[in-house]
């Protein structure tokens, strides 16, 4: 009885103290408590925050709403009821939008949290999305600049992870029974490590415009020890590919075979590049491994509207080409997959990209459409957060690749430094990618060797060699220059306001009937 | 009005304008050969990505009042590049140039937008220097 009134005394003071057991938890280098790992919640939240027995489709719960209610003003309240009618087709999540916080963190998917010094970085299962947490004390660069996920700014009080996230928009709900916000919405996360494998996760939860007072929310992540990475949930790409609007592709989506008549792949065909020069003065880590974290933008020279070079375009200024192996600055198409990237350039075929329907734009594309990235070294990984809200997780303990027939859009990465130069190897792709808008052409059979190596503090150079015997007689290289800006992520929600795609489809349409009128 | 004199300056000081739309193929959705000059209203402008929208009423020859939703930057690269969202109210009036969609909707993907005190910004499609045209 005296023992157990100590630990429940102990457990009272080290909540209200901000201190957790220290025996107990996982802490970093810098002795914070390390909240890496894969977490998930086991509670139904995402149907419903508050109680709620079981309807048809909705699993029964009891709530997460301290005291059990939410405080709605009453004009408020009559809204929430009518999202709830209309659930079913007025959710954001119903259409795939980007969920907002808090609801990404309790839905029934996983999600991985990576601490670095001076960021935390939540990568989700679901459809890709990422947070990037600032714990250095940076503010907004943008103030006033809403978004779907918000902007989240960070710090700790004693051992507790402290996430102020503003700059909302009005768009997302906290749950599929329609419990909502306005633009004025603010949380307040508290990250608090119970032990090694349980965060007790708290939010309050501050909207003047819909509440009548701040309310709370509190539940317990859990460390999901039967998974050692994260996959891939598409939602979009899922739902298009099952309605038919995003059509399969036998020749190179998994598990399309080498064609018969193609030519030989000559493996060993690579040339030696120059060696790259690293400078005396690049920052590098307490273990001496080189400091690449931060924020990039490619020196594309065109990568997006062709790899090859190009002049004369529309628009478009002229490209250098980024091919440099082979040393002509072609691709060594076999000769199908050279007629099916000329066919991919006529209009008719651009809603076939996929990142026109906003899906994530595999590897190596992400690394060059024009939009930022942001380079994260926790320990033991280098993750990539891209702004069009897709993710790169590298490995850096030396696993084995996932099994062969899982296959993902932005593939299975494992690293390593070879001195200074970060080598990844990426196998395990879907096939369903274009290489950019002009539809160079790539299959599920490519592996991937990228060299990261920062010659400067401000410059990585980036090659990647990419092997498909599918659409290549011998692997190529392209090399491109990313260069570290003094500039903040923000969020490419493409989905949400994608008014493109139905022109696109149009004129797809226009022509396949054409093509069918035509004897 | 003293931020919109700055983001001009900026805009056309700025030669690294590369194309924008980026996230689907110009050629696929827009017609080089109908190319296009609206004078109209602002009736709103949506931040969004992967496009931002103005949308604007045009009154054509007869008298009947269309409304045009022109494609331009990313709200990210507008707001990097200096653009706020209250440098487009609505009621303005201001002249576009663009390439009208090929499914003949009044849609647009424009590059300039002239304002009615001549001052112009660089709105999207290809690049910011006149002169790499």
């Amino acid at each position: 009885m005296l023992v157990r009134s100590i630990v429940l005394i102990t457990v009272f003071l080290s909540y209200f103290t901000g201190t957790v057991a220290a025996q107990t938890v996982p802490r970093t280098a810098s002795g914070k408590p390390d909240l890496q790992g894969i977490w998930q919640v086991q509670n139904r939240a995402s149907y419903d925050l508050q109680s709620h027995t079981a309807r048809y489709d909705v699993l029964p719960g009891m709530g997460v709403v301290l005291d059990d209610e939410i405080p709605y003003q009453p004009w408020a309240r009559e809204q929430k009821n009518a999202n709830f009618v209309n659930r079913k087709t007025t959710d954001p999540l119903s259409k795939c939008f980007l969920p907002g916080v808090p609801r990404i963190m309790y839905m029934e998917h996983p999600f991985q949290i990576f601490q670095a010094e001076e960021h935390v970085a939540i990568t989700f299962e679901w459809t890709q999305v990422f947070r990037l947490i600032y714990t250095n004390g940076q503010q907004t660069m943008y103030p006033g600049f809403n978004s779907w996920m918000g902007n989240s700014r960070g710090h700790w009080e004693g051992d507790v992870l402290v996430v102020e996230v503003t700059e909302h928009n009005d768009q997302t709900w906290f749950d599929e029974a329609g419990n909502f916000h306005s633009d004025a919405l603010h949380l307040t996360e508290r990250y608090r490590m119970l032990d090694g494998d349980t965060i007790d996760y708290e939010v309050t939860i501050e909207d003047e415009n819909v509440f009548t007072r701040p309310w709370t929310i509190r539940m317990a992540l859990h460390r999901q020890t039967h998974m050692d990475r994260i996959l891939e949930y598409q939602c979009q790409a899922e739902l298009e590919e099952m309605n038919g609007d995003f059509e399969r592709d036998d020749r190179t989506w998994y598990p399309a075979a080498i064609p018969d008549d193609n030519e030989p792949f000559d493996a060993d065909a690579s040339i030696d590049l120059p060696e790259l020069a690293v400078a005396d003065d690049i920052p590098r880590l307490p273990d001496g491994t080189p400091d690449i974290s931060g924020y990039y933008m490619a020196d594309a020279g065109g990568a997006n509207y062709g790899l090859e070079t190009y002049s004369g375009r529309f628009l478009l200024p002229d490209s250098r080409g980024v091919v440099v192996d082979p040393p002509d600055g072609l691709l060594p198409y076999q000769k199908w997959a050279r007629a099916e990237r000329i066919d991919r350039e006529g209009p008719h075929r651009g809603y076939d990209d996929p990142t026109a329907h906003c899906f994530v734009g595999g590897v190596p594309r992400s690394h060059y459409v024009p939009a930022p990235f942001f380079f994260l070294q926790p320990p033991g990984h280098v993750v990539v957060l891209h702004e069009r809200m897709s993710y790169r997780q590298i490995f850096l303990d030396g696993r084995a690749h996932l099994p062969d027939h899982i296959r993902l859009w932005q593939g299975d990465s494992i690293g390593r430094w070879e001195g200074d130069t970060l080598v990844v190897e990426s196998t395990n792709f879907n096939g369903k990618s274009w290489l950019n808008e002009v539809g160079d052409v790539v299959s599920h059979a490519q592996t991937i060797v990228e060299t990261f190596t920062p010659v400067t503090a401000s410059q990585i150079i980036y090659r990647a060699t990419v092997s498909d015997p599918i659409t290549s007689t011998r692997p190529w290289t392209i090399e491109i220059p990313f260069n570290r800006e003094d500039q903040e992520m923000l969020e490419t929600a493409c989905l949400e306001d994608n008014n493109d795609l139905g022109h696109l489809r149009d004129v797809r349409d226009e022509y396949r009937a054409a093509q069918k009128t035509t004897p | 009005m003293l931020r919109l004199i700055t983001t001009l300056l900026v805009l056309l000081c700025s030669a690294t304008g590369g194309n924008v739309l980026a996230h689907h193929s110009f050629a696929a959705e827009f017609d080089n050969t109908k190319p296009v000059e609206l004078t109209g209203t602002v009736t709103s402008m949506k931040w969004s990505n992967p496009h931002a929208w103005i949308y604007i009423d045009v009154e054509d020859e007869s008298g009947n009042v269309v409304n045009w939703a022109l494609e331009s930057l990313s709200a990210n690269v507008l707001v990097r590049r200096g653009w706020r969202k209250t440098d487009l109210p609505a009621g303005i009036v201001v002249s576009v140039v663009g390439w009208q969609a090929r499914n003949a909707t009044p849609t647009a993907s424009i590059r300039f937008v002239t304002l009615n005190d001549g001052r112009t910004l660089f709105a999207g499609t290809g690049t910011a220097s006149p002169a790499t045209e």
